[in-house]
């Protein structure tokens, strides 16, 4: 991973806080004096407690929430500060963005979720259409193309919101906490089908997770969060080479001491 | 039925056959019961009281055979569409203007909240002072009526569409006229509808009532003018053919709405 | 929201904390009351609409004359009057020649005062009947439509065969029946009440019976486990349980009571409020029309106030934040 003369996306001394609520307690900030950057078809993980600001992060990188403070470039270009309407969420689908919650519109069907993008990029064809059936197949969610959100498990809509984003194929992929509601064995299969999908597109994903194990089978690198005001305590190499075993990655000799390093900061 | 059961068994009924026999029977003994307490109250309290059941019914399908019972259910029925359109165009339009414009709904939403205490039946007089004796006193009632449950509940709709779905939407590519009409739309149609089934029996009410008012055709006539000349059959029909109306209507507008928001989950949630 | 907890998770502990669905609240901005833009500029953003409002009166007024829009001092000074002249008399009836022949008495007697007309101190007498119909109409029919569904509580069967009914009475045009109650009860106050009472039935009914279907199955069986009798179960669980539901009830009736009253005095009365509406309009005094429509709209308020301010006292054990719980209106 040589790095090109400039990354992909960089995120310099970024700051964020919200309004005091009903003008009571003065504003906090969430994150401030955070920076790193990510380097093109770079797979990172960031890891960090809950309420640290990760998922803050992420809407600020896909530009639908605003920084307040610092700055955030993609492909050289600066994300407006401080004013909303400025913005352009999805920076126009360059940035894919599979949300914490899976936002699923309740109203469509499963595969009317997943082509919803198609749809209003105007791409839905015969190809695209056929390209979105065989994700639904390989996520496990064949058979349930015509059910209601409100009729699938979490984990289900959880794998609906996820190929919701793949099937656009956009650059550059977001990740909040995608595994999270699933199972062991669910989750493990996803995760050995996004690393096969990242090893043939090359794409950059920027993958946050609660799960330690997960972050170091996946990425090329970890970003450690601190606790609020957010900035980074921590960044490790996963040295591991490619292609990586996940059910065995925990024998891998280095595992054991990437793990230990980690979770001392994730404190 | 034994003992050993709380209120529990109110919301899931066992699937026992002969509850459910026990039920059906019980509706249409009930409902027999009904007819005669009918039938005996027109006895004893007379036909200047109440009409014979037997007699209403004859007096319904002989006005239905001679088209003058179908031309009153007509006039009613059209002064509530027009009024419904009228209020109901009012209602959805004007939250979509009001969410551009967030400081001059700030300023003006607690007078209109405000106004809707006021009892909209007691404006008919003014109305027909202002407008004439013709259909506009009556429309405007109608429309009022209607206006208001939908101007809520669209209003409330529109505040409450889920930003993260909009923030969704934005971010895999759809315009703005696409989140309007696939976001906000969809998301306001449960509320929309619940208004309408509040809004629409109640436009044909209010038709029925403001002809009670004024006019001298549709339904609210009927039943005004037999009372005025002592006709209690006729109130008594008029009034069968009114509730029907307005039943028949309720039922269709159930229909409808199951239909049109088949995606939602139905109950699971609205049970606590 | 559900909230499922993977049960599997290679993840050390403390990165889940307990308290994710809260968490999840707090980072939902649309969840949260508006933020508090400058409530001073909203505040008088307000007072300019409310001046705004008054203006178009007054404008209107001018413009067209009294004939079609009662001036904003036209109407006060009637209802003043109106309402002065109700006070005198019942001054005047409770202290007797002391006070109609003493010199303020006598001094302040409407008639002296130029207080002429129609209105002339019929305000509060009209007001009163009205509220009189309104109120006892509502106690007629919300006390059996609270207490039926408790009654109907163990009797699954019985509920079931009266739905359909239930179901039909309450869509059907109660308002529309207004004649026939005419028709039975006379003109008087009989019909009126009659009217009310089966408008307001229907309404508390379901809401009742809400109440009483919502109720947490496990408060049940926690009190019939610890050895309760049904009727403590009823009085201790059910119905504090339900109280909320059958506020809502009241409150979606209770405007429903008064234009009940006030539509039924409009087809026919010779007392209450709309009965002086009717009369406004027939003597072409538009004046008058306002004046009653504005003591309508006054007894609205009063109601809707009532039952806000007997709920607030009945449910001090809520959290404030779940009072808003409504079934819809
Ligand atoms: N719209 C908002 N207004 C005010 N505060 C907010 C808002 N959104 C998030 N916060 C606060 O910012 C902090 C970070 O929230 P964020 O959702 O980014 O955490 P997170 O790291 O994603 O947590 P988790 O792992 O639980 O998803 C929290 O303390 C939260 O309360
Ligand atoms: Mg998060």
């Amino acid at each position: 991973m040589t790095a090109a003369a400039e990354p992909l996306l960089e995120v310099r001394d970024l700051g964020k806080r919200f309004a005091g609520r009903a003008g009571r307690d003065a504003p906090a900030w969430v994150i401030q004096g955070l920076s790193f950057s990510v380097n093109e078809g770079e797979f990172l993980t960031i890891i960090g407690p809950s309420g640290s600001g990760k998922t803050t992060l992420l809407n600020m990188i896909a530009q639908i929430d605003v920084a307040s403070s610092g700055m955030v470039r993609f492909q050289s270009q600066p994300a407006p500060i401080g004013d909303p309407k400025a913005l352009n969420p999805g920076l126009t689908c360059k940035i894919g963005y599979v949300t914490q919650e899976d936002n699923l519109l309740p109203w469509r069907t499963t595969l009317q979720n997943v082509l919803f993008p198609l749809k209003v990029q105007g791409r839905l064809n015969d190809e695209t259409r056929a390209h979105a059936e065989t994700l639904i197949k390989a996520v496990g969610l064949a058979g349930f193309e015509k059910h209601y959100p409100h009729e699938l498990s979490g984990g289900m809509r959880k794998r609906a919101s996820l190929i919701r984003t793949l099937v656009y194929d956009p650059p550059v992929i977001l990740m909040d906490e995608p595994f999270g509601p699933l199972d062991a064995q669910t989750r493990v299969q996803l995760q050995e089908d996004l690393l096969r999908l990242w090893n043939l597109g090359r794409k950059t994903i920027i993958f946050v997770t609660h799960d330690i194990g997960e972050a170091i089978a996946l990425g090329d690198r970890t970003l450690v969060l601190s606790r609020a005001p957010a900035r980074v305590a921590g960044e490790h190499v996963i040295t591991i080479p490619r292609p990586r075993d996940i059910r065995g990655i925990m024998g891998h000799p280095d595992f054991g001491t990437l793990y230990q390093s980690i979770r001392a900061q994730v404190q | 039925m034994s003992t050993t059961q709380s209120a529990l068994d109110l919301a899931e009924p066992t699937p026992v056959r002969w509850r459910q026999y026990a039920v059906t029977v019980g509706r249409i003994l009930l409902a027999l019961l009904l007819l005669a307490g009918w039938k005996v109250g027109a006895d004893v309290a007379g036909p200047l009281y109440a009409a014979d059941p037997v007699k209403v019914a004859r007096r319904i399908i002989e006005d239905t055979a001679s088209g003058t019972l179908l031309r009153h259910i007509y006039v009613t029925l059209r002064l509530a569409t027009i009024g419904f359109a009228i209020g109901c165009g009012f209602g959805v339009v004007l939250p979509f203007l009001l969410r551009r414009l967030p400081r001059l709904t700030a300023a003006v939403e607690p007078y209109i909240m405000a106004s809707v205490g006021v009892p909209k039946y007691a404006l008919v007089p003014l109305f027909i002072l202002w407008f004439g004796i013709d259909d506009a006193p009556k429309l405007w009632l109608v429309g009022l009526l209607v206006f208001y449950p939908v101007f809520i509940a669209v209003f409330a709709g529109i505040r409450n569409v889920d930003r993260r779905l909009i923030n969704m939407a934005r971010v895999v590519g759809a315009s703005e006229a696409a989140i309007s009409r696939e976001v906000v739309w969809n998301s306001l149609l449960p509320f929309f509808f619940a208004s309408l089934r509040i809004a629409l029996p109640r436009a044909i009410s209010a038709a029925i009532i403001a002809e009670f008012l004024v006019g001298n055709e549709g339904l609210g006539f009927l039943i005004e003018n037999s009372r005025q000349n002592f006709d209690t059959t006729g109130v008594f029909a008029g009034v069968v053919v009114s509730t029907a109306v307005v039943l028949v209507i309720n039922g269709v507008l159930v229909r409808l709405d199951r239909y049109f928001n088949a995606w939602r989950p139905v109950d699971r949630d609205m049970d606590i | 929201m559900p909230d499922r907890k993977p049960v599997e998770s290679s993840d050390p502990a403390e990165l889940r904390p307990e308290a994710r669905p809260g968490a999840r609240l707090e980072a939902r901005p649309e969840l949260r009351p508006d933020l508090p833009q400058a409530p001073r500029r909203a505040r008088f953003d307000r007072a300019l609409v409310f001046v705004a409002l008054v203006a178009i009166w007054i404008g209107l007024a001018t413009v067209l004359g009294t004939y079609w829009v009662g001036s904003p001092w036209g109407v006060a000074l009637r209802l003043g009057s109106g309402v002065w002249g109700d006070l005198w008399q019942a001054l005047a009836f409770v202290l007797g020649p002391t006070w109609s022949d003493s010199a303020v008495g006598g001094m302040t007697r409407p008639v002296n005062l130029g207080l002429q007309g129609q209105l002339q101190g019929q305000i509060l007498v009209h007001a009163s009947y009205t509220l009189f119909e309104a109120v006892a109409g509502f106690l007629l029919g919300a006390i059996p439509a609270a207490t039926l569904p408790f009654l109907l509580r163990r009797l699954p069967i019985a509920t079931a065969v009266i739905d359909p009914f239930m179901v039909g009475g309450y869509g059907a045009p109660k308002l529309a029946l207004a004649p026939l109650f005419i028709l039975w009860f006379g003109i008087g106050i009989a019909s009126k009440i009659a009217l009310v009472a089966i408008t307001v039935f229907f309404i508390v009914y379901f809401s009742a019976l809400a109440g009483v279907r919502a109720l947490d199955a496990r408060l049940v069986q926690m009190a019939q486990v610890a050895g309760a009798s049904e009727r403590s179960v009823a009085r201790h669980i059910v119905f504090p349980g339900a109280v909320p539901y059958i506020f809502t009830g009241l409150r979606i009736a209770m405007p429903y009571s008064i234009g009940g009253a006030v539509i039924a005095e409009l087809i026919s009365a010779n007392r209450g409020l709309g009965y002086l509406i009717q009369l406004g309009a027939m003597n072409f005094d538009t004046t008058g029309v306002f004046v009653a429509l504005v003591a309508t709209t006054c007894i609205v308020f009063l109601g809707n106030w009532s039952v806000d301010t007997l709920e607030r006292w009945l449910l001090r054990w809520r959290p404030p934040a779940d009072t808003k719980a409504e079934v819809g209106s």
